[in-house]
């Protein structure tokens, strides 16, 4: 009987935690400012506690790494071997290469952070738990003039945004995220899309469309620069790697490009935060859904293929509507 | 009036989580800590008290994770008083049964933390990998309850004499 009534009210004060639980998602995921600024506050009161703690279980870490990751530290050591030779190898085709090269950066514009203000970052750690691999956490916070939203860079491109800025420290959501949406533009066809990660790879997969007549050469060349692109809440055309292939997932309609990222984001140790304000939301690029549904109160017999043909806006409408 | 100890003990694992375990993994996957917390809560407080402090040291990790706050501070809750619940119906106090519930707890704790992120908007937590980290994580919590079993118990016991 004791027993019994124990549990019925533990099990009261459960569904009052989850009330409470779901009015913190609430109010966490509309952003609600106070909210953010308490968990702001304990991450600051801890972070020189996190740090001290930090250079104490180095040792520890460090030892455990050597003796149970000896074999993946050999191989990433024999992988980079063999990549300095390769470079050694290139170097002397690269000098010939490399004149071509500028003159295409000259001649696509790619004026690459050149005018905007940058800090460089410290990551003072990687992913936390078990599912945010995704994120690590750097040195700045809005002390430093760091907000939310703002570009992540290295000297090769785009790694990431700005998430969430303590006083201190920031969080930051990398580019490898399949949460993270970014614009981007081809820079050999111009074509924007949007795109994100998609396992181990980066896939534009919204906003570019196949060729309408079939012509394989107007795919974009593997090889071809992707930039964030002027859409993107990011500044535009900062580097994001470049195309290994475009394909159709749909016969014909829509283009998925695949990208093979310019940033290695899985071992940063710095970064440069590009101080320009982001835009929170993505504006879409406008699709063309093409729509085999006739329109209500319409007869398939009043249509035509000559008035389907020339109404495009129509077309476009209708895609959207459904 | 929730002890201090209880809350420094959770301190520390954070501490200990944030720093040790971010480099200290097995087979990629990192102890949770703070599972492992809530379970032995919910294992020595009781149906009563237990729920409620794991609540808490679910949100003291939920203010370090990208998911919103309060995804697993419910996860644990909901978690300490199934464990609770059971304890006081079935289990007796043992080292061995201890580390199963742990390992138990754990890997519910995980999973419900995956379903409960994917419901308000998470992606990519629900899959294949979620349930091989669930099952390390249920064995490296198991293997490590022997350690943080005492320290709760101490926590608990001596905060409320």
């Amino acid at each position: 009987m004791a027993l019994a009534q124990r549990i019925g009210r533990s099990r009261h004060r459960l569904i009052l935690l989850v009330l409470t639980a779901v009015s913190l998602l609430t109010l966490d995921l509309n952003g609600f400012g106070p909210l953010e600024s308490a968990q702001g506050f304990v991450r600051d009161i801890l972070h020189p506690v996190t740090e001290v703690a930090g250079v104490a279980a180095s040792p520890f870490s460090d030892a455990w790494n050597g003796v149970f990751n000896y074999g993946d530290l050999e191989r990433e050591n024999q992988a980079l071997e063999a990549r300095v030779k390769e470079l050694e190898a290139d170097e002397i085709r690269n000098q010939a290469d490399r004149q071509t090269l500028e003159r295409l950066l000259i001649a696509s514009e790619l004026p690459y952070v050149e005018n905007l203000d940058t800090v460089v970052a410290t990551v003072v750690r990687g992913a936390v738990g078990n599912f945010d691999s995704d994120v690590i956490t750097i040195d700045l916070g809005h002390r430093d003039g760091l907000e939310s939203g703002m570009a992540v860079v290295t000297g090769a491109g785009l790694v990431g945004r700005v998430d969430r800025v303590d006083a201190t420290t920031s969080t930051v959501q990398l580019i490898s995220d399949s949460n993270l949406v970014i614009g981007v533009r081809l820079v050999a066809t111009d074509e924007v899309g949007l795109g994100r990660a998609d396992g181990d790879r980066f896939v534009i997969n919204q906003g570019l469309d196949w060729p309408e007549d079939g012509d394989l050469s107007k795919l974009p060349p593997v090889g071809t620069g992707v930039v964030t692109s002027s859409f993107s809440r990011y500044p535009a055309d900062i580097p994001i790697g470049w195309v290994t292939s475009a394909v159709s997932p749909d016969e014909g309609l829509s283009m998925v490009v695949r990208v093979e990222l310019a940033n290695d984001v899985a071992d940063l140790g710095f970064v440069s935060v590009i101080l320009a304000a982001g835009v929170d939301q993505v504006p879409l690029p406008e699709t063309v859904v093409p729509s085999t549904s006739i329109p209500a109160g319409v007869s398939p017999d009043d249509m035509s293929l000559d008035g389907i043909d020339s109404d495009d806006g129509g077309a476009t409408e209708g895609g959207d509507g459904g | 009036m929730i002890p201090l100890k209880v809350v420094s003990v959770g301190v520390i694992a954070v501490v200990i989580q944030l720093t040790l375990f971010v480099e200290v993994r097995v087979a990629g996957v990192a102890p949770e800590l703070l599972a492992m917390l809530a379970v032995l809560l919910a294992f020595y407080a009781g149906a009563e008290r237990g729920p409620m402090l794991a609540f808490g040291a679910g949100l003291l990790w939920d203010i370090y994770l990208p998911t919103p706050l309060g995804v697993a501070a419910v996860t644990f809750a909901i978690v300490a008083f199934s464990v609770a619940t059971l304890e006081e119906g079935l289990f007796h106090d043992s080292r061995s049964q201890l580390a199963m519930i742990v390992a138990l707890g754990s890997m519910a704790s995980v999973v419900g933390y995956a379903l409960i992120g994917e419901l308000v908007g998470q992606r990519g937590l629900i899959d294949v990998e979620m349930l091989r980290v669930a099952a390390i994580v249920g064995l490296i919590n198991g293997v490590l309850t022997p350690l943080l079993a005492p320290v709760v118990r101490w926590a608990l016991v001596e905060g409320t004499q």
